[in-house]
């Protein structure tokens, strides 16, 4: 058993004296460092830019059609809009997460950063928890501009009455959680990787290129896509669909069907939850185990 | 006052092939210590079974008697580490950056002011709104030394801290080390022997994963003797008065009319006899050695150690 270093006395003039650091405080501090060079980095604002562009495009396009077009549309209801709008919500999640989540640990072994860090007295399940909470943040940046315009579009072809706000925060909760997911999967892949590019595409790759694939092939086994977190992330749109549908089977010619599956907002929730419990331990893990060989 | 121990330590990276072979030495107090030995000998492998930032595959290392594997946040709480080339984010700025150090060492807002004003001071740090990315590699190399110094830990672990730096900064840093060195205890690993002779108080040679000398810097010069000797004469020597100290010497080589380097066999009774026939050669105002001795030990204990092999 190890006793909890003393203070250290000031002594002399000038001199400092320091505290014993809590685990609470170190994780504070490690949060404000990773948020202070995630919302300086060229990805935080080419993927900010790159969504507000994207998000400003649609709406521009949407306007150019008129508000009678809109409103057929969505079947005249907000709720229908905003959730056809925040289906995409998904991706920019995913990308983001992979973006900040990809290299957050990897950058340790395959740069100096790690000599800068991981010399400092914070325990590395600490580390990783401040990383973790700054990607996670910078990632709801991100998808709360989709969120900004998708919210506008409801206000402007709706009127601001209509905009179902709860459904909406309900939404905005669903996709914090999805970005906890992704960042937990990203972790885990960073904390596997070297190199940070792998990192950042591998993440990229096995959350969408990847589930996307397989999502489809097992529909077209008629095998619902539960394992995929992609199709969890249907969830977040879900919350504002007034008509869902969890399984539609779509004709593909004579005696022949296809059956595509939406996740119930439970569903998803329970996909999402499922992925936190089983990659973040596994990333804290393998990031506590990894040395410092380069 | 701080500690560091490794017990017989021993790591690999492949199966058979060790890196470090059954280390043992501890360290407490104040003073410093030069880690010597060729690259691939395991001095930045040493300093980083240290720092836990490598497990040790047999024997233990601590940092003020706890093991870095065992509780990382006590283990480092009073050291400064400088290993490798660290490089804070490149996105902030030269204060933040050792901020985040200063408060992770138990620094009150204040007194992170004043400790980068205070390292400042030491080193003369690159403008705190400057980026690191920014910045050149030597200026980068005091920020990391900085790094080191914040909040004053008692123990410090130095992987050739004056890499990269021009012969202005290393001037400084040395006088900072011998500073230093007073109150705290570093281990200092370097390829410079100048320096460590200049630095440190004692010396351990190391060399394929093993320990070849440890010893006093002071004491060393005892064991391995220098074979080169500068002789300078009062007065103009011909060359040909010279050619008296050939049976006694291996080499012999004109600097400028006064000065001379002899190559010999390095024992005492061949110096004492050069000696002798320098005055009766002429007047002898300097007679020293020719090269440090540290480095000439560094040489022959390597050498030593490969024949054995």
């Amino acid at each position: 058993m190890v006793a909890t270093p003393k203070p250290t006395p000031a002594e002399g003039p000038g001199a400092v004296s320091r505290h014993f650091v809590s685990d609470f405080e170190d994780w504070r501090i490690v949060t404000v460092h990773q948020l202070q060079h995630y919302l300086r980095t060229n990805r935080f604002f080419g993927l900010l830019t790159f969504v507000a562009v994207i998000s400003a495009l649609t709406l521009s396009f949407e306007v150019s059609a008129g508000v009678a077009a809109v409103r057929v549309e969505q079947l005249y209801r907000s709720s229908e809009y905003l959730s056809n709008y925040l289906s995409n919500a998904g991706l920019w999640i995913i990308l983001a997460a992979a973006f900040f989540g990809g290299d957050a640990l990897s950058v340790d072994f395959s740069t100096g950063a790690g000599y800068y860090m991981l010399v400092l007295p914070v325990r590395r399940s600490v580390l990783l928890a401040g990383r973790y909470t700054a990607a996670v943040l910078v990632t709801l940046a991100i998808a709360g501009v989709y969120y900004v315009f998708a919210t506008a579009g409801a206000v402007y072809f709706f009127g601001g009455a209509s905009v179902p706000w709860a459904g909406l925060a309900e939404s905005l909760g669903v996709s914090a959680l999805f970005a906890l997911a992704a960042l937990s999967v990203a972790f885990c892949v960073s904390s596997f990787f070297r190199s940070p590019a792998a990192g950042v595409l591998v993440t990229v790759l096995a959350l969408y290129v990847g589930f996307v694939t397989l999502a489809t092939v097992f529909e077209l086994a008629g095998i619902e896509p539960w394992f995929s977190l992609q199709y969890a992330g249907g969830a977040i749109d879900a919350v504002l669909d007034t008509d869902f549908i969890h399984q539609q089977t779509v004709p593909l010619g004579a005696d022949q069907y296809y059956i595509v599956w939406v996740a119930t907002v439970v569903e998803g929730i329970e996909i999402m939850a499922a992925y936190i419990a089983a990659f973040l331990p596994l990333s804290v893990y393998l990031y506590h185990r990894k040395e410092s060989t380069g | 006052m701080g500690s560091f121990e490794v017990t017989g330590v021993t790591k690999w990276f492949r199966p058979g092939s060790p890196v470090l072979s059954d280390l043992t030495f501890r360290y407490d107090g104040a003073g410093a210590i030069g880690y010597l030995g060729p690259n691939g000998s395991g001095k930045t492998t040493t300093l980083k079974l240290l720092v836990g930032l490598l497990r040790p595959s047999r024997g233990h290392a601590t940092l003020n008697g706890i093991d870095p594997m065992v509780d990382r946040k006590r283990a480092l709480w009073d050291v400064g580490a400088l290993i490798e080339s660290p490089e804070p984010y490149p996105t902030l700025n030269v204060f933040e950056a050792l901020e985040t150090v200063g408060r992770a060492r138990g620094l009150a807002s204040r007194d992170v002011d004043r400790e980068v004003d205070r390292c400042n001071e030491l080193l003369h740090l690159p403008p705190f709104g400057e980026r690191i990315g920014w910045l050149s590699k030597g200026q980068r190399q005091r920020v990391a030394l900085a790094s080191a110094l914040i909040g004053d830990p008692s123990v410090m672990l130095l992987d050739e801290p004056t890499s990269g730096l021009d012969p202005a900064e290393r001037v400084l840093v040395r006088a900072l080390l011998n500073r230093l060195k007073r109150d705290h205890l570093i281990l200092m690993s370097s390829h410079q022997m100048f320096e460590v002779t200049e630095v440190c108080d004692q010396v351990v040679f190391l060399h394929a994963g093993q320990i070849l000398l440890r010893e006093r810097v002071d004491r060393v010069e005892d064991r391995i003797r220098s074979r080169q000797l500068d002789v300078e004469f009062a007065a103009p020597v011909e060359p040909g008065r010279v050619s008296a100290l050939r049976p006694l010497a291996v080499e012999i080589v004109p600097r400028s009319d006064r000065r001379w380097r002899i190559s010999f066999d390095g024992t005492n009774e061949t110096r004492i006899q050069i000696l002798r026939r320098c005055q009766e050669i002429g007047e002898v105002v300097q007679f020293s050695s020719a090269s440090l001795v540290l480095e000439e030990a560094y040489l022959e204990l390597i050498d030593t150690s490969e024949e054995a092999t």
